[in-house]
Formats: structure tokens, C-alpha cells, sequence
């Protein structure tokens, strides 16, 4: 009977600690969130400090025509329809300066369109 | 002093008559193509920083297909564009010698600020370096003449 009881007392610990630890790693990983509006031509912000290995997402949101966000060395692409929203997620693994170009054409400043990222350590 | 009327006219039909788009001849041709080559169009040892793979080519298609058919084709070979041979100069074919023989970096230059006085703009700023550079790769491996059909523009 004794012995029963301590299985048991062992199997709700075990299974009220896996609940926790499955909540501490979930907590842990939530990914940053960060707004962007993309407007003829430029995006606000226009820069974005980020720390390596930390979930990101980024919600674009146009307030104008389409426009589009594309970050070739991270192998980034987005792209958003006129008035509307879309989302970019990942994890920096590396620490550098990179630059973001709008990847939709959106008229004669489309080529200037940039949103730098800065990932640091 | 005055002029004679005669010679009034004679510079007012001289002045007309410059401004006629008519095709220059052959001597003309072949100084202003050395003199772009060799004196105008700079930034010949720059190097195109993109790969020259599938993906850059399809970048590359794409970034020139948003105004660089009006003038040069969907293929960059003038297909469809009703007015190529009647400008002065005329509009070259990106696959003619002329304009494989410049470097990347010479097409770049070319790309970013135009060349004057042809009617060909710079697009710095309207597209990025990634997407010039990347419409280098699709100039050097254009598709077949007349393989893409014509600008939809021309299409009415």
C-alpha cells in the first residue's frame, strides 16, 4: 500500500513538473514581436536592434500599395499585399548589420526602401 | 549689323535638321560605341557581387520586367517595342556585342545613371543594387529572341 502510494506521489510529480518545464521552455522561446509599417518609400522604424538566437517575428503592415520586405543573406521574404499585413519569422544566428530592401516595385523611390536589422550578441 | 534673311533661314533649317531622329551613319556609330567603351561609361573592373544562378537570373527577370520592357522586350532583344529603330540612336539589342562587350561593372554604371544623350535613364534609387546587378546576370543569359512574347503594354 505504502509503495503504491509513493508511485503515485512520484507520477503526479513527474507529471505536474513536465507541465511546468513544457511551460518555462515555452516562455522562454515566445518570439519578440516588432510592428513595421512600410509606406512609400521607407518603413518605420528603419532600424531594428535584434539578439542573436532570440524568436523573432516581424509584422509588416502596409499603409499604402503592396510593398514587400527581402532580406537576401538571411534568405528573408515577405510580402504584402496593398493596405494589408504579413509576418517574417526567425532566429538570427549570426551578429551583423543587415539591410532589408522592399521587394515589390512601388514607384520611383522603391530602390532607396531599406529597413536595416542590427543583430548583437 | 544685320543678317541677310537668307542666312537666317539657312541656320533655322541647319538647326531643324539636327534635330531630326534620323539613324546616325556608320562612322558615327562606330566612334560614339568606342567612346562609350573606352572614355564614358566607367566602373569597368567592378564585380557583380550576386551569383550568377538560377535564382539571381529569376531576380533579375522580374526587376527588369517592371519599366526596362517599355524600351528593350521582355527578352532585351526589342521584341514588340514599336518605336526601337525609330529613335535616334536606336535602341540596341542587350544581346548585340556592343552590349555584351561592355564588363558588369560597365553595364552596373550604365544601369545606374543612363547614358547621355541616348534616352536610356540612370535607376539608381528606383531599384535597389541588388535588383541591378541582379538584372546584369539576366542581361548576360537573356532567353531566346522572342521567346517571352511582348510587353503587355503593347499588347492593346
Amino acid at each position: 500500500m505504502k509503495r503504491n502510494v509513493t508511485l503515485m506521489g512520484t507520477l503526479i510529480a513527474g507529471l505536474v513538473a513536465s507541465c511546468f518545464a513544457g511551460y518555462v521552455v515555452k516562455a522562454q522561446g515566445a518570439p519578440r514581436q516588432v510592428e513595421i509599417t512600410a509606406k512609400r518609400f521607407a518603413y518605420a522604424p528603419g532600424e531594428i536592434t535584434l539578439k542573436k538566437g532570440q524568436p523573432v517575428v516581424l509584422v509588416i503592415k502596409s499603409e499604402d500599395v503592396a510593398h514587400g520586405l527581402r532580406f537576401r543573406e538571411l534568405n528573408l521574404n515577405a510580402k504584402v499585399d496593398k493596405g494589408g499585413s504579413a509576418q517574417l519569422s526567425f532566429t538570427p544566428d549570426r551578429t551583423g548589420d543587415f539591410v532589408g530592401h522592399c521587394s515589390v516595385f512601388c514607384g520611383s523611390g522603391h530602390g532607396a526602401m531599406t529597413l536595416t536589422l542590427h543583430v548583437v550578441e | 549689323m544685320r543678317l541677310p534673311a537668307g542666312v537666317i533661314v539657312a541656320a533655322f533649317a541647319a538647326a531643324l535638321t539636327g534635330c531630326k531622329a534620323s539613324p546616325p551613319g556608320k562612322i558615327e556609330t562606330a566612334t560614339v560605341t568606342f567612346a562609350k567603351h573606352h572614355i564614358f561609361i566607367r566602373n569597368k573592373s567592378q564585380k557583380n557581387p550576386l551569383e550568377p544562378n538560377a535564382a539571381t537570373w529569376a531576380d533579375g527577370k522580374e526587376a527588369f520586367s517592371h519599366y526596362c520592357v517599355a524600351c528593350h522586350g521582355m527578352d532585351g532583344q526589342n521584341t514588340g517595342v514599336p518605336f526601337a529603330d525609330h529613335i535616334s540612336p536606336p535602341i540596341p539589342s542587350l544581346a548585340s556585342d556592343e552590349v555584351q562587350r561592355y564588363s558588369d561593372g560597365q553595364l552596373k554604371e550604365i544601369l545606374d545613371n543612363g547614358i547621355w544623350p541616348s534616352g536610356m535613364p540612370g535607376s539608381k534609387g528606383t531599384l535597389s543594387d541588388d535588383e541591378l546587378w541582379a538584372i546584369v546576370v539576366f542581361i548576360r543569359h537573356l532567353p531566346p529572341a522572342g521567346s517571352q512574347g511582348i510587353p503587355e503594354m503593347y499588347n492593346h
